[in-house]
């Protein structure tokens, strides 16, 4: 088999390549020693690598690469050892970084970017509330504007907020925060306190998750207000689309990783038949996942909206993709595959949450119907 | 200093297994659908010359390989740590990148070449080995065709301001520290394991690396250009006779007791 066209769909350009070779030699040497230790949230998205601001402007501190591909490659390869470290890096490059990047001026830019480019903040990203989650426009966070000072005053409460905190003592560095600006929605920046940390989730527990409570939180418009009042609504939907792509991104490296495991051990039983069957599908599915996902990414362009049919799709087929992949690598495994050390088990309990985070896969049911019936009648092509 | 000459290795990654297929004799090992990386014991003298760059501003790395045309992927890995530029002299796709067809001596006697025509080559920076033949000649075969001073094993390096280089090597009995004087020939030294860590070339200096000059230039040409005869430099010196996988370790036998023990290594001869 020609496998040419496979490699140019997963390294369109030779930088592709190159950063795939550069993010897994990362994770083989750093990343892998440290995955099975996730008692402690830890905090080891240091860069160095220009990972962390890869899709932000260079003049600002990141690396300029505006590019779902390099987006993809880097989060399928992080998770291939570690998710939730890979979570972690998703909610600061992709929620913070990358949203600040396409939707906040140059002032703000050079105010917020240079620390969270190198590393010297991590944040993350507020949306859902207690009341809040699928129903994401439900939200009752409000910010109102104070004449007087030229602010927002804002306050809230924000639910599973990755990074909310990341010592389990205090919270994250700088978050964007959705709320009510009136009618609509405007997006804010601040600093804030936070009052549960929820550590005793079904996976992803290296990736600290929060409540953030705002009180009375002040906000001077001309620097902590991101993009035009009232008109986040756009922004969230942009750049929810590159937050499925890089949650779909992270399906496929827990998938393959997974692939991995179950044929290194299968290789070592003599009795495979009763695993074939585990091992071949799982492969099938893995590589549909993985074709989806870079032909998607390869033609999304970060600063557009209208994406939404593909990243929901792809986000919809690759988390349930992964977690069923985990699941057999489980049986095949067997009781070897339900015990922590042999990996699989956290990458299944990691893979769950991928069909919650960014979007429940009802949420994906709701929106692909509604696109999907918004073609008229117009057969797919 | 002026220039830093890194000659470089395209090796299968260290971390893949390798495969020998026996029908094909001295040239069983799979180079194909492998995944290749430049040699481990190369990136440490890419970063030792990159160190040392930075400790001597104006110095230039020049990193060069010889073989096939991917090879172009390992010297844009050495731009994207910092290296300046790379010379690579390409050899046609018959002829194996390897130990087989392109032997330390072809190697040196190629480098030599290119040392004296870049001229002002105050040091060539080597990995002490390769890791596919282990044959850790180069350098020093180098340091004997340019009648250079040379060091082995390099732990540690130093550059003096009068141009030489102190080098620590770890031997079996303890560091021994030797000094290379400057003698106006560039001086030779292969680097071992523990001399540093290489960084990670990261993503921003990745996409800068493309902008790097890189010269690339045939086999052909190369030994025709430095006045080489072509049948001398690729007919190797050495015979590969035979390559073969490593046998299966044998099943164990499980004893009883240390009398037991000392009995069975008795009755092997493995204990007197």
């Amino acid at each position: 088999m020609n496998t040419n066209s496979l490699t140019k769909l997963f390294n369109p350009t030779d930088d592709h390549a190159a950063l795939r070779e550069m993010v897994r030699s990362f994770t083989e040497r750093e990343v892998e020693p440290q995955a099975l230790d996730t008692i402690e949230v830890k905090h080891s998205i240091n860069d160095g690598l220009g990972i962390l601001g890869l899709t932000a402007p260079d003049e600002f501190g990141g690396t300029g690469l505006p590019d779902a591909t390099a987006v993809s490659i880097v989060h399928e390869e992080l998770s291939y050892s570690d998710p939730a470290l890979c979570l972690s890096y998703l909610a600061h490059s992709i929620l913070l970084v990358n949203n600040l990047a396409v939707n906040a001026n140059d002032e703000q830019l050079a105010l917020f970017m240079p620390g969270i480019c190198d590393g010297s903040k991590i944040g993350g990203m507020c949306m859902s509330e207690p009341n809040a989650g699928t129903d994401v426009l439900g939200m009752k966070s409000n910010a109102v504007y104070d004449s007087a000072r030229d602010g927002f005053i804002l306050n809230g409460t924000k639910m599973w907020i990755t990074n909310g905190t990341l010592t389990g003592k205090e919270t994250g560095d700088l978050f964007l925060v959705y709320a009510r600006t009136g009618p609509r929605r405007g997006q804010i920046l601040l600093s804030l306190w936070w009052r549960k940390a929820w550590r005793d989730k079904l996976g992803m527990r290296a990736s600290p998750t929060a409540e953030l409570v705002f009180e009375n939180v002040f906000l001077p418009a001309k620097t902590h207000v991101v993009g035009d009042v009232n008109g986040a609504t756009l922004c969230m939907m942009r750049n929810l689309e590159i937050e499925r792509v890089a949650l779909a991104a992270m399906a496929v490296g827990i998938a393959r990783r997974s692939l991995d495991e179950m044929i290194a051990y299968a290789s070592n039983r003599p009795a495979l038949a009763r695993i074939q069957k585990h091992i071949s599908e799982s492969y099938a599915e893995y590589m549909a996942g993985k074709c989806y996902l870079y032909a998607i990414a390869n033609g999304l362009d970060l600063s557009t909206y209208g994406n939404g049919l593909d990243a929901d799709g792809v986000k919809l087929y690759c988390a349930t993709m992964a977690k069923n992949v985990a699941d057999r690598a489980i049986q095949v495994m067997g009781g070897y595959g339900y015990c922590g050390e042999y990996t699989v088990e956290r990458l299944w309990r990691d893979a769950k949450l991928l069909e919650i985070g960014g979007g429940t896969n009802e949420s994906h049911h709701k929106n692909m119907a509604r696109d999907l019936h918004k073609l008229d009648g117009n057969k797919l092509e | 200093m002026r220039k830093i000459l890194v000659p470089i290795k395209r090796v299968i990654d260290y971390a893949q297994k390798i495969r020998v297929d026996p029908s094909k004799g001295a040239q069983g090992v799979q180079l194909k659908n492998v995944k290749m990386s430049m040699n481990p014991f190369c990136e440490i003298a890419v970063e030792e010359a990159i160190q040392l760059k930075e400790q001597n501003k104006g110095a230039e790395v020049v990193a060069i390989s010889v073989g096939p045309k991917q090879c172009t992927e390992t010297i844009r890995t050495a731009l994207a740590m910092g290296a300046d530029r790379g010379i690579h002299i390409e050899t046609k796709p018959d002829v194996r990148g390897d130990y087989i067809d392109l032997q330390p001596w072809a190697i040196a006697t190629l480098l030599k070449g290119v040392v004296e025509k870049e001229d002002a080559v105050d040091l060539v920076l080597l990995g002490k080995q390769s890791i596919d033949s282990d044959c850790g000649q180069t350098g020093p075969l180098l340091a004997g065709l340019l009648n250079a001073p040379q060091a082995t094993f390099a732990a540690n390096i130093e550059r003096g301001d009068d141009g030489s280089f102190t080098v620590e090597r770890e031997t079996d009995t303890g560091t021994e520290t030797i000094k290379l004087n400057a003698s106006g020939k560039p001086a030779v030294i292969t680097c071992d394991l523990r001399l540093n860590t290489p960084r990670y070339p990261t993503m921003p200096n990745i996409m800068k690396a493309k902008k790097k000059p890189v010269e690339t230039i045939s086999l052909e040409d190369m030994v025709k250009e430095l006045g080489l005869d072509l049948d001398e430099v690729l007919t190797p010196k050495n015979e590969v006779v035979e390559v073969y996988e490593p046998p299966p370790r044998k099943e164990g036998e499980t004893v009883g007791s240390i009398d037991e023990l000392l009995g069975k290594l008795k009755e092997k001869g493995l204990v007197a």
